[in-house]
């Protein structure tokens, strides 16, 4: 013990002089397993991260995945002239008469004509009830179709028509024989009608176009919600918020890291820069409303103030991103050019910024991606607005209500029926993928500039 | 190497450069006291000296590359041809395509080798067309000796090259602008022997067209490629003479400690 005591007393790791090489001494193992624990921290961390990520993802997935499928009817409806022009003059504005009333009475004695044809049971239901099979929203749909082409009136059609929300659910597994019994807009019969027209090929499961292209829907049809909007109105955000900002702040940044003198101002600006990073981004969104709509006056819940509100918030991401990127740049290059008789500008666009370039594009993209996840900012200007016409095309489309993607997970998410919940599972995948794309490009294009030297 | 103390007998006996009374401040530090220096056309003037002596911030002095640090401040005169380099009217980026300069660490721009040579002459408009611009390259190349070693690769880029030829890489550059001066900051400090050898022969057939200014510590370079040699000591310039006479026969004994080892 007396000798232990006496090597740990001496500091150097070379214990003993004239020990063997092959004996680790005490001191040597101490730091050894200092490092293995710490090498396990460091392992223990990303396997929790890791972890965490691959539960997140699951349940997105399974919650989520099934929004990409949508039950769906398929039947031969006859679009009579009797019911649908009555006049048979095809007058645009005689025809726009019959509403969507008429035209879910076209759907409904097709349905049941198609039932009766194939001798399908109705069982103790109602024909009215075996008709709510239907979706509410599938009778507007026909109506746009028919008063787009009048030329189908009088013919008929293989019509596919969205299944009822409840129905969908049924398919998927989200409603059941005894959650039906609790359900007022559904019964157990309706459902039981349900595996029958599944089984006679009536009613089957396809890939969920209208979830990309459909518009919002009311709370008593989700089988119809859409990210239509939402994908427009994130597309107008973000290539509103790339041409604001990316200019300004490459410029500003090219400015502060080049050309401004140090001085007690530029070093107040880039502490305000560090700090506007870090500011709340609901703070911008009520500065948004202030300033953009209260007293600009911009419409509210338009894609150009979200845009606008957006910039502000990712401006000092960027500017912080890219004056790093173009700090990094070594000053022999700088040297070089002035000592060629370059002049600061030269010197700036034809050396540092090329050689800054993947560390810009790969900052800016990922300011971007913040952006497109960015949900508190545009609830205050209004973007969370229920709003089910697609905006206009640029540039005044703009200015059109929209909604943006992580705003629309959020109202889904808020809404009582689980359809909604399906969907906000769905549209989170959606803007997992564009995220995922975004940063796959930041890489792309980081390998790319890079590899060119 | 041939010993150029021979024929150290000076060539010309124009001055390209010369400094009265220079002072160089950085912040508080006074770097360059009283500095008074006459830099021949047509021929190569060493400075030489322990390090941290100034020779370094003086060179820098002479394109005003001092210019860009913000705290650096010059007082005194240089003229180049009798003009006053720091007046007012003289711009700085004009001025250092006329006064070239290469640096101690080989910085070519990650470009190719014919765009790093091609830089200088493209952004000063010196050629009309591609053909003369071509001409310039490989005049430039040939004159730092690396035409041959890079004239079937001139699209590869520049910093693919080894030291040694990134280093002629960057002399051709820097003669590619038709500078009058060229100012050497160490350019073989982080060559290797071959490599210096390389660049020490190039340097003696730039005299011919060029003033040329080059910082070393080497003294036996300085012996080597030098006509003229400045020892600077803390800031002053201690002795100025031809290299012949510095060498075999130094005036002051700070000199003589520092060429015989004792100082430095």
């Amino acid at each position: 013990m007396t000798d232990l005591a006496a090597l740990e007393t001496a500091p150097s790791p070379r214990a003993t002089p004239g020990q063997s090489i092959y004996v680790t001494s005490p001191e040597m193992k101490r730091r050894n397993a200092a490092e293995t624990r710490f090498r396990a921290y460091g392992l223990v961390a990303i396997a929790v991260s890791l972890t965490m990520l691959a539960i997140m993802l699951f349940t997105i997935l399974r919650d989520g995945s099934s929004t990409f499928f949508q039950a769906k009817l398929s039947f031969p409806v006859e679009l009579s002239e009797k019911v649908l022009d009555p006049k048979g003059n095809r007058d645009p504005a005689e025809m726009a008469k019959v509403t969507t009333i008429g035209y879910a009475k076209v759907l409904a004695s097709a349905l049941l004509a198609e039932l009766e044809r194939q001798g399908i049971d109705l069982g103790e239901l109602s024909d009215k009830e075996a008709a709510e099979l239907i979706s509410k929203d599938a009778p507007g749909g026909l109506r746009a179709m028919v008063l787009d082409n009048p030329a189908l009136i009088g013919t008929t059609i293989d019509a596919t028509v969205l299944a009822g929300g409840r129905i969908d659910g049924y398919l998927k597994g989200r409603v059941t024989m005894e959650s039906a019994q609790l359900d007022s807009n559904i019964s157990p019969e309706q459902l039981q009608l349900a595996d029958r027209l599944r089984t006679a090929g009536i009613l089957s499961s396809g890939w969920n176009w209208g979830f990309f292209t459909n518009p919002d829907a009311s709370d008593q049809r989700p089988e119809a919600a859409g990210l239509g909007v939402a994908l427009i109105g994130s597309a107008y955000l973000m290539a509103l918020v790339a041409l604001m900002c990316i200019p300004v702040g490459v410029a500003a940044s090219i400015y502060l890291e080049e050309f401004a003198p140090k001085n007690r101002w530029t070093d107040a600006i880039e502490v305000n820069i560090s700090n506007l990073a870090a500011v709340p981004s609901i703070v911008f969104g009520i500065l948004g409303l202030a300033i953009f709509i209260n007293f600009a006056g911009f419409p509210q819940s338009s894609s150009f103030v979200g845009a606008l509100v957006i910039s502000l918030m990712t401006l000092p991401t960027i500017i912080i991103a890219t004056r790093a990127a173009i700090c990094a740049v070594p000053p022999s290059i700088r040297d070089a050019a002035l000592g060629v008789g370059a002049s600061k500008m030269q010197t700036v666009f034809h050396n540092v910024l090329p050689l800054a370039m993947p560390g810009i594009l790969t900052g800016t993209i990922l300011g971007l991606a913040t952006a497109l996840g960015e949900t508190a900012p545009l609830l205050l200007i209004g973007m969370v607005a229920f709003v089910d016409n697609y905006p206009g095309l640029p540039l005044e489309g703009v200015l059109d209500p929209a909604t943006a993607l992580p705003v629309q997970v959020y109202s889904w998410a808020s809404r009582s029926d689980p359809a909604f919940i399906e969907r906000s599972n769905g549209a989170i995948i959606v803007l997992l993928v564009f995220l995922v794309v975004m940063n796959v490009a930041a890489i792309w294009l980081r390998r790319r500039f890079e590899r060119r030297w | 190497m041939k010993d150029m103390r021979m024929e150290s007998r000076v060539d010309s006996t124009v001055n390209k450069i010369e400094a009265r009374k220079v002072q160089v401040y950085y912040g508080a530090t006074h770097a360059i006291k009283d500095v008074d220096v006459d830099i021949a056309d047509r021929a190569v003037t060493a400075f030489i000296g322990p390090s941290g002596c100034g020779k370094s911030t003086f060179l820098r002095c002479l394109n005003r590359m001092n210019d860009t640090i913000a705290i650096c401040r010059v007082e005194g005169q240089i003229l180049l041809e009798g003009e006053d380099i720091y007046d007012r009217r003289v711009d700085p980026v004009q001025l250092r395509a006329k006064v070239g300069m290469v640096f101690q660490k080989p910085n070519p721009f990650p470009k190719s080798i014919y765009d790093n040579v091609a830089y200088g002459p493209r952004i000063h408009g010196l050629t009309r067309n591609k053909a003369e611009l071509d001409q310039i390259v490989e005049d430039c190349l040939r004159k730092a000796a690396l035409w041959n070693e890079v004239k079937d690769r001139l699209s590869a880029p520049g910093t693919g090259l080894s030291g040694g030829q990134q280093q002629r890489l960057c002399i051709a550059r820097a003669i590619a602008t038709q500078p009058e001066v060229l100012l050497m900051d160490e350019p073989c400090s982080a060559l290797d022997p071959i490599a210096t050898a390389q660049v020490e022969e190039l340097i003696d057939e730039l005299r011919h067209q060029f003033s040329v200014v080059i910082v070393t510590h080497s003294m036996q370079q300085a012996a080597r490629v030098s006509q003229h040699t400045a020892f600077f000591h803390l800031g002053h310039l201690v002795e100025f003479g031809e290299t012949g006479q510095i060498f075999t026969n130094p005036k002051d004994p700070r000199t003589e400690s520092y060429i015989t080892g004792r100082i430095g």
